[in-house]
Parts: structure tokens; sequence; C-alpha cells
């Protein structure tokens, strides 16, 4: 199934305001918004530029949504206290992100809790 | 040798800040253990892991804290505020147009000296190397050589780079390098035929870069910016990875992440 995830702003408009943006710009994301997901791991992506996670959770009507979460650079990752075996396919995990602005299952994650409801990293 | 000579030559004339007695370093003897001990004593230290002070403390989303209300505002490399001549203006229209969407392959020079990869800055006698967490390498030679003659340097992502010591401070002339918005979209616009200079100086524990750029294609005059570096402390080492997973993509015209490699068929 081939599904994408559209933000609403250019990027070159984007690209001038941000003032931390990673290697684009963070304007397809509503980061005046949070929304928290639980759901359980399909894949951990563990890649440059960004790594994702993706997740399986139920939508309003009990339907399987999967949802792509993008995350920062690996190195940073390791540094706030991430590991590639930190999250595993299958596990349950929760999720608090700034969704896409178009209301599409993605967005840019915040932060994130393993199965027993501590967070993963410290994020600083 | 005469081509290596009119390169000697011509260096020494193009900048001028530069080594007045450039020497082959094929003809130059090598140093002794001590002579080259000697030789290293002099040399600044600067360890760390360095990031643009604009990526300070990047979350695991990837974006970096708030800045104080009230702090300056931060220079930048993508050249989006250069003077742009006619050409410039339309490489930069063209940008804009085609930046949507497009997927990266790394950070290249200059960006990957205002990206939100951390780099190190490795200094021997010999040369001085900076190289970033997606394996980016840029090779300072500070021997004392010229630039490579005209016809043994062609364009590449990172440019050849000659420099020299002034006191403490890094002086760095780039040459040769691809148009980097082609590599990175983020990237400025200036052709192949644009020259960099970079000086570089601790201030405290800041890595200052006086950064200017000439390029008679696409500016009607130099533009400069200053990037400061911090030291990001919580690295413990630098872990290369490649450029593998960009998923920025298009969809009507609009910024995209694209769905994962497995569920695109790749």
């Amino acid at each position: 199934m081939r599904f994408q995830f559209a933000g609403v702003v250019a990027v070159a408009l984007a690209l001038t305001t941000g003032p931390a943006q990673a290697h684009h710009s963070f304007a397809m994301f509503d980061m005046t918004k949070e929304v928290t997901v639980t759901g359980t791991v399909r894949q951990f992506q563990w890649t440059n530029p960004h790594a994702y996670i993706q997740l399986i959770a139920k939508d309003a009507s009990g339907r399987d949504v999967e949802w792509s979460m993008e995350m920062g650079a690996p190195m940073y990752l390791y540094a706030r206290g991430w590991r590639p075996s930190s999250i595993k396919a299958g596990m349950r995990i929760t999720v608090t992100l700034n969704p896409l602005r178009n209301g599409r299952p993605g967005g840019v994650v915040r932060d994130v809790s393993g199965p027993d409801g501590k967070p993963i990293g410290t994020n600083r | 040798m005469s081509g290596r000579f009119a390169a000697a030559l011509a260096a020494a004339v193009l900048f001028a800040a530069g080594p007045a007695q450039a020497q082959d370093a094929a003809t130059r003897p090598t140093p002794s253990p001590a002579e080259r001990t000697e030789a290293f004593a002099k040399l600044p230290y600067w360890p760390g892991y360095w990031v643009s002070e604009q990526y300070a403390n990047t979350t695991i989303g990837g974006f970096a804290a708030a800045r104080p209300p009230g702090s300056p505002p931060l220079q930048r490399l993508n050249g989006f505020n250069a003077p742009y001549n006619d050409e410039g203006k339309a490489r930069q229209a063209e940008a804009a147009r085609t930046r949507g969407g497009r997927r990266a392959d790394g950070w290249g020079y200059p960006m990957m000296m205002d990206a939100a990869t951390p780099f190190q800055v490795m200094i021997t006698p010999e040369e001085t190397l900076i190289v970033n967490a997606y394996g980016e390498t840029r090779h300072i030679y500070t021997d004392g050589r010229p630039f490579p003659a005209a016809e043994d340097m062609w364009p590449t992502v990172w440019g050849t780079s000659i420099g020299h010591w002034e006191g403490d401070t890094l002086v760095v002339e780039t040459v040769q390098v691809q148009m980097p918005y082609t590599y990175f979209h983020g990237g400025p616009t200036f052709s192949e035929e644009a020259r960099y200079t970079e000086r570089f100086h601790m201030d405290n524990d800041r890595l200052v870069m006086e950064f200017t750029v000439v390029d008679p294609v696409t500016l009607t005059a130099p533009w400069s910016a200053t990037i400061t570096h911090i030291r990001e402390e919580a690295f413990d080492r630098m872990v290369q990875m490649d450029f593998s997973n960009d998923r920025t993509g298009s969809e009507n015209g609009i910024n995209t992440i694209e769905p994962p490699a497995d569920e695109r068929g790749e």
C-alpha cells in the first residue's frame, strides 16, 4: 500500500523561517499541537538523516493505522540515550508527537515511553 | 613542471593571504620524528564534537531547543541573503521552484559547516581534517603546497582546500565546489567558480568560523557570514552512518514524508 503524508507549507518558505530545522523544514508539522499515540512497533529505522518509528495504532473506528514518526539523526539519538535496540518490533510504546498539519498519521517525535511507562532516553 | 609552477604562481597571486613560498609537497623532505613532534606542539588543539550553534541541544525529534528571548540571530551558510546578480537570482528562483520535496545526498560543503550533524577537527602539521557523522571529510592541506594545477582539479561536493596558520587561526581557501544546492537542497546556488575563504579560531569555548565567498558567476560582491560552533558534550565518539533513508518527498507540490522503503516497493 502506498500512502503519502503531505505537509502544507512550501519548503522554500520554511527554510527561511525556522531557527532549528534539521536537514529539512519542520513546517509540515503543527508544532503548536501535541498528540499522544499508543501502539505496536512495526519497524524502528535507525537511519540517516532521520530515524523513524513505524507504529501500528487503532484509529477512532478501531482500524489499524500505520504512523510514520520522524526522529532526529541516530548520532543525536545515541547522545540522548537511545540505541538501535531501544525499541523493537512488537513492542508496545507511547509516543508524543507534533502531528502532520493535514491530519495524516505521522509527525515528529517529542517523547517516547516504553512498555513500563518510563521515558526512553533523556531528550536533552 | 611548468604547469605546477604556473599553478603555484596563480595560487600565490589568487590568495594573497596564503603562504608566500608554497613548495611542491613531492619535493619537500620528510621531517624527522623530532621535527614533526615539534611542529605538532606548535599547533592548536580543538578536540570535541562541534555543532553549529544553530543546532545546540538538538532533541530526539531533531530540533534544537529554543534560544533565550533576545538572543542575537545566528547567521547561516545557505546564502539566501547573498548579493546575487541576474544569474544568481535565476538560480535562486529555480532552487525555490524545485526545492520542495527534494531528497538530499548529505550536507556537502559548505553546509556541513552549519549542519545538524557534529564534526571533528583533527589538526596535524600536514593537514587538518574535518569529518562529520555522515562520513563527509574535508582535507585541508597545511604543508605549504599550492593548489593543484588547473587540469588536476575538478568540481567535487567538498571542493579542494589549502590552508595555512596565522598564529592560532586556521585560514582555509577552497575552490572547485560543485553547486552546493545540487547535493543538499538547502544549500546555496554558488557556481563552480566560487572561491571560499574560512578563518577558524577559538573564542573561549566557541569555534568561530568567518566565512567569505567570491563568485563571479552568481554574486555582485563577496558574501560573508560568521558561524559559531559549540561542543556537544553528549557525544563520546564519532559514529558515522551513511545517508540512506531520506524520506522527503512531494505530493501536489507540497512537502511530504514518503512511506517506508518496504512499502514503496524498493
